[in-house]
């Protein structure tokens, strides 16, 4: 396959998003801006300006109509970035228009829509002084009233937040530690419900499957894991020979993709920085591929929604589109092959 | 005089000097869909130049959402407002051709070393597969069904007392070239990596048109972990020109595969399996 190499950012990428359709991409990186692509051909459809700080996250409203009518702005057109400028701003993503922004004390490091779209959760660091918080952020009422009201703070405890997801139907709130443990909260009262430690340093990446009933993590300790949600029981884990940085599932084939890489700092001294999108098989926790191409550490991976394609953001300042080739469908298992004759 | 647009150009080539010239083409359909326009233009230096563009086109019908449909029309915005439709070339480019191979073998990071070891590991316990002389139990074995031919071969050669076949080809007689990895003197421990590298490929000829590069992987990934696939295809119709390298990562699986399918019958041809030749090693 021939990659799409995109190159609309300066600094390196910190995290892409395919929305619902999965017709755009959405990339945000340290240059400040967030920029959309169509992910069938490359072509940068627009930037999202007015961040002064590096962007840390993106997140593209998933759902359809489901904010009230009432609203001028028509739903699914919705975008959300955070940003190391203490804010998250919310987006008009067909005219790159800023609607609406929220000032945080810290960096805003992960934000993400609720699965009604209205709410989000936004990740803020622990910095000067001020504890690492998760907030939820209204989205309905900002879009109706054009003010905010005073968001709900959580404090994971013991070490900060780093990563969070919403359980399917916002039943509860997944979060990854600093120091690799994963919980459960309750976003309403603030209430952790459950928590796992099974990594062993910290959480860089947390995906959830399309119906949210189970998730992967991927973690500095090399590896990533599968868990299930509701009782955060560990699924599978997937042990790689190098820091990783993201993971994502696939639909159609049972995979994996993981992607990281040596820091820049310890590359040095060696002669490769294992800079590959690494392809597990999700049950038989195997590797059985890898695809190269990005000179720094992969910081992000994403998958299309209808799974024909993924692209990867590196250290390195590209996105790279890969869809996949025909081979990619037709490949079994020889375990598997006697089931699906 | 009218120019004639179409077939080959019949006036002498004296008629061919004016202006008609810069109209002179010809086009060409081939078997296999591919269209080659011949023309003769005029450059901006005044002189008379061949151009030989050769098309082929297919049709891709494409389904997409209606949501996602009405996108394609929006207007460009922020950095790219007032650019024209289509990519630009200063942001998306077109990289170079990456492969996924996808294959299941090995657990986890395995290396070449670990491999070598399991290897000598099992090699006094004597655990060798009858169908494909992997280091398991013949009845484990995953290629048990996939190659009824190969089973057969594989008997004639196995040195297992078990076999109902008569007596067993041992080593190839006098005279006969063995490849190195055979000989019993040898260990391929201790060679350099690169040595290893060149070794360990094989040349196969005789294939079929449709062969692709996954085929040559089912067929030889029985012997052992192959490091890289080559397969010859046809610039214009992307088809097997019919001849494929193969390299192994270890040496004897590379033997074995050579010993095993070279005269193997596959896809109604017999192949011919050899040492690849190598700029720095005399095997061939």
């Amino acid at each position: 396959m021939r990659p799409i190499l995109l190159q609309g950012h300066t600094r390196s990428l910190t995290q892409i998003k395919y929305n619902r359709e999965g017709d755009l991409l959405f990339s945000s990186a340290k240059d400040h801006v967030v920029n959309v692509w169509f992910s069938h051909n490359g072509e940068r459809l627009g930037t999202y300006n007015g961040h002064i700080g590096a962007v840390w996250t993106v997140d593209n409203i998933t759902f359809f109509n489901s904010l009230s009518p009432s609203t001028c702005i028509a739903a699914s057109k919705l975008l959300l970035s955070g940003s190391a400028d203490n804010t998250a701003k919310l987006w008009d993503v067909r005219t790159g228009k800023c609607l609406h922004t929220w000032e945080f004390h810290t960096a805003v490091k992960r934000i993400a829509f609720s699965e009604d779209d209205t709410m989000a959760l936004a990740v803020t660091e622990q910095q000067m002084g001020y504890q690492g918080a998760v907030a939820i952020l209204k989205i309905d009422s900002v879009l109706e009233t054009g003010e905010q009201d005073e968001p709900f703070v959580i404090n994971p405890e013991p070490t900060k937040a780093v990563v969070a997801a919403w359980g399917y139907l916002n039943k509860y709130l997944i979060i990854g530690h600093k120091d690799g443990m994963i919980s459960q909260y309750d976003w309403k009262t603030g209430q952790k419900l459950n928590s796992k430690h099974p990594h062993s340093d910290v959480i860089t990446d947390l995906q959830m499957s399309p119906d949210r009933t189970y998730f992967v993590t991927s973690s500095k300790d090399k590896s990533a894991q599968l868990f299930e949600s509701n009782t955060l029981n560990p699924l599978k884990k997937y042990v790689t020979d190098c820091p990783l940085i993201s993971a994502s599932i696939t639909p159609i084939q049972d995979f994996i993709i993981v992607g990281g890489g040596q820091d820049a700092m310890q590359v040095a001294g060696t002669s490769r920085g294992k800079f590959e999108c690494r392809f597990w098989h999700k049950i038989l926790e195997e590797e059985v591929g890898r695809v190269k191409g990005h000179f720094g550490p992969i910081n992000t991976i994403a998958v299309h929604p209808d799974g024909k394609s993924f692209s990867s953001g590196g250290e390195d300042g590209y996105i790279r589109v890969h869809h996949f080739d025909e081979d990619y469908f037709k490949f079994t298992y020889p375990e598997f092959q006697h089931i699906g004759a | 005089m009218p120019v004639e647009i179409t077939g080959a150009p019949k006036s002498s080539w004296a008629d061919e000097v004016g202006e008609e010239l810069d109209l002179h083409y010809e086009a060409v359909t081939d078997e296999n869909g591919v269209k080659t326009v011949i023309e003769h233009i005029i450059n901006d230096d005044g002189k008379k130049v061949k151009v030989t563009r050769k098309i082929k086109k297919t049709l891709i019908t494409e389904r997409v959402n209606k949501a996602a449909a009405e996108r394609k029309k929006w207007a460009k915005f922020g950095e790219e407002q007032g650019k024209k439709p289509g990519p630009d070339l200063s942001t998306t480019s077109v990289g170079e051709q990456v492969f996924l191979k996808l294959s299941s073998t090995g657990r986890g990071v395995e290396t070449v070393e670990d491999i070598e070891i399991t290897k000598k590991k099992l090699l006094g316990k004597k655990i060798l597969c009858r169908i494909c002389k992997g280091d398991h139990f013949t009845t484990k074995c995953p290629y048990k069904d996939t190659l009824p031919p190969l089973d057969e071969l594989h008997i004639q050669e196995s040195k297992e007392p078990s076999t109902t076949e008569p007596a067993p080809v041992e080593a190839p007689g006098p005279g006969k070239y063995v490849p190195p990895s055979l000989r019993g003197d040898r260990k391929s421990t201790g060679e350099s990596y690169k040595e290893r590298r060149d070794d360990a490929t094989i040349r196969v000829t005789n294939l079929s048109e449709d062969t692709t590069e996954s085929d040559i992987h089912e067929l030889f990934r029985h012997f052992g972990s192959i490091s890289r696939v080559y397969l010859a295809r046809d610039h214009q119709t992307n088809m097997c020109k019919g001849f494929a390298f193969v390299s192994f990562q270890i040496r004897d699986d590379a033997g074995k595969a050579l010993a095993s399918l070279n005269g193997y019958g596959y896809d109604n041809l017999i192949l011919r399996v050899e040492w690849a030749k190598s700029s720095s090693s005399s095997t061939s």
